[in-house]
């Protein structure tokens, strides 16, 4: 089946004052697939996040989402971080958290939350506080609440760092399902080469510029991976 | 009726110290989950320049540095947003910068000066009916805002990232709150003075997240908490001839205390 492009990247470049972050990237995401960017610690990776989701503004080039510009069609995305930037202890519940945002229907009603929760694999929480959630949960909330608002988009920035091997595995399992049920287009930030490998349909390899882009069977190469980490990085090629 | 009822300045105190401590304790919930409660000292030491514009131009106090706080909570904004100066860097040269300017300015003021130690520590018996008026208006107005604003600013403040993806502008919100907090700021100075007045806004939110299970009780316990601090320590200050401010400040930190040691001893 033909599918439509979804986020169109063109020759994006953006830069912090003189100290140049991203250069000439360009790559294209349809509707419903599931990409990963990989790529070392400050190579640009949540700087190409915060242009997409239209956050900043890019020096060059530009991102297209839907034929638009991201800031107009920011509804229709969801973003999960990696962890709870506020502190922990804040006495706020998963049911406050996911009614934060609010919608033109009843989607932000108990029952609904409820139901959002369920999807994720999550019983009985909507009381606990946000801070008394195990990291993997954390992450299965944030997708409920995509899921709540019924988001087109969803960016993961590395939904398993700080979780277990189970926790990882059922984060992955969740991000398939949902991309597979509901035709969720997914952006998965992520440093685990295997799991990239394993899920994404597409791979963006990033050092600032974009080093390579294709399917991971053909782009996770020793090759491509000393260019993008430098010397011995090899030894993780999954193959 | 206790004795004090029958003082007008402590009727207006305490009426004044109930809309403020309201204020604060609401303001506070946002203030301590941003760890923004630098915010406070700096506004409210930037101010003694606003406070001395007016005494020298015989100007009302209140509203004078009410309007020089929100420039400067505006100017701290900037500073944040806009330059590479960090929230704590801009906070700093604005506290500073308005002390010194406050100071030059008072150096030109002929006479007495008694209103300055009132400013800098409190004085409940400088609160005029035209204070306690300006002081009710600008709670109501800025009581509506949070009630009105309350979902969104409670959204930029836990996930900015999330609240712009709905559509929302944090920045906004950021800077609504930022004049919030500095004009109620300006309104608790003659209660508790420049020096003391942040701890009203980090005390009764410590105090409620000791006993909170949810935001909804978080910020109705903290305004309680508030509103006891206030009052109480305005009667205390009243029957054992303390100043006010600091008896306010001491009645919070002994409930604090006692809170927290209860809550440790009950938990074991």
């Amino acid at each position: 089946m033909k599918t439509e492009p979804i986020i169109e990247v063109n020759n994006l470049s953006y830069s912090f004052d003189d100290f140049e972050v991203l250069k000439n990237v360009s790559f294209v995401v349809n509707e419903g697939d599931i990409i990963a960017i990989i790529g070392p610690n400050g190579s640009g990776k949540s700087t190409l996040l915060k242009n997409i989701i239209g956050f900043y503004t890019p020096k060059q080039g530009e991102v297209i989402i839907a034929g638009k510009s991201p800031k107009l069609v920011r509804k229709q995305i969801g973003y999960v971080p990696q962890k709870f930037t506020s502190d922990r202890d804040i006495p706020i519940t998963v049911y406050e958290f996911m009614a934060l945002e609010r919608c033109h229907d009843d989607s932000h009603s108990k029952k609904n939350i409820n139901h959002a929760l369920r999807e994720v694999g999550l019983k009985n929480i909507e009381n606990k506080q946000l801070g008394q959630l195990s990291g993997g949960q954390f992450q299965r909330v944030m997708i409920a609440r995509a899921l709540l608002h019924e988001k087109k988009i969803l960016i993961f920035d590395e939904p398993s760092s700080g979780i277990d091997i189970v926790g990882e595995q059922t984060i992955y399992d969740l991000i398939t399902k949902i991309n597979k049920e509901k035709k969720t287009t997914c952006i998965i930030v992520s440093h685990e080469l295997n799991v990239v490998n394993k899920y994404a349909k597409w791979v963006v390899c990033l050092n600032k510029k974009m080093i390579c882009f294709g399917a991971p069977e053909t782009v996770i190469t020793p090759k491509n991976l000393k260019e993008l980490y430098g010397i011995g990085a090899g030894l993780y090629h999954s193959h | 009726m206790p004795e004090f009822l029958q003082y007008p300045f402590m009727i207006r105190a305490l009426v004044a110290g109930g809309f403020i401590s309201i204020l604060l304790g609401w303001l506070g919930t946002f203030i301590i989950i941003r760890k923004m409660s630098f915010i406070g000292d700096g506004i409210a030491h930037a101010s003694l320049a606003g406070i001395a514009i007016a005494l020298l131009l015989g100007w009302a106090t209140i509203p004078t540095a009410i309007l020089w706080s929100i420039l400067i909570a505006s100017f701290i904004y900037f500073l944040e947003k806009k330059t590479k100066i960090s929230g704590d860097m801009a906070i700093a040269i604005m506290f500073t910068t308005g002390m010194a300017i406050g100071v030059i300015l008072l150096h030109f003021y002929q006479g007495y000066q008694p209103e300055l130690i009132s400013y800098l520590f409190g004085n409940i018996l400088t609160i005029n009916s035209f204070d306690l008026f300006s002081i009710i208006i600008a709670a109501i107005i800025i009581l509506s805002c949070l009630l009105i604003f309350y979902r969104r600013l409670l959204f930029t403040t836990l996930d900015p990232t999330g609240a712009y993806l709905s559509g929302l502008n944090p920045w906004v919100y950021d800077l609504v709150l930022y004049i919030i907090t500095a004009v109620t700021i300006i309104l608790s100075i003659k209660l508790v003075g420049i020096i003391l007045v942040s701890a009203l806004l980090v005390t009764p939110s410590a105090l409620g997240k000791i006993f909170a299970s949810s935001f909804k009780n978080f910020t109705f316990i903290t305004i309680i908490f508030s509103l006891i601090i206030v009052i109480s320590g305005l009667i205390i200050s009243y029957y054992l001839d303390l100043p006010s401010g600091a008896t306010i400040i001491l009645t919070g930190t002994t409930l604090f205390g006692l809170s927290y040691l209860g809550k440790y001893l009950f938990s074991k």
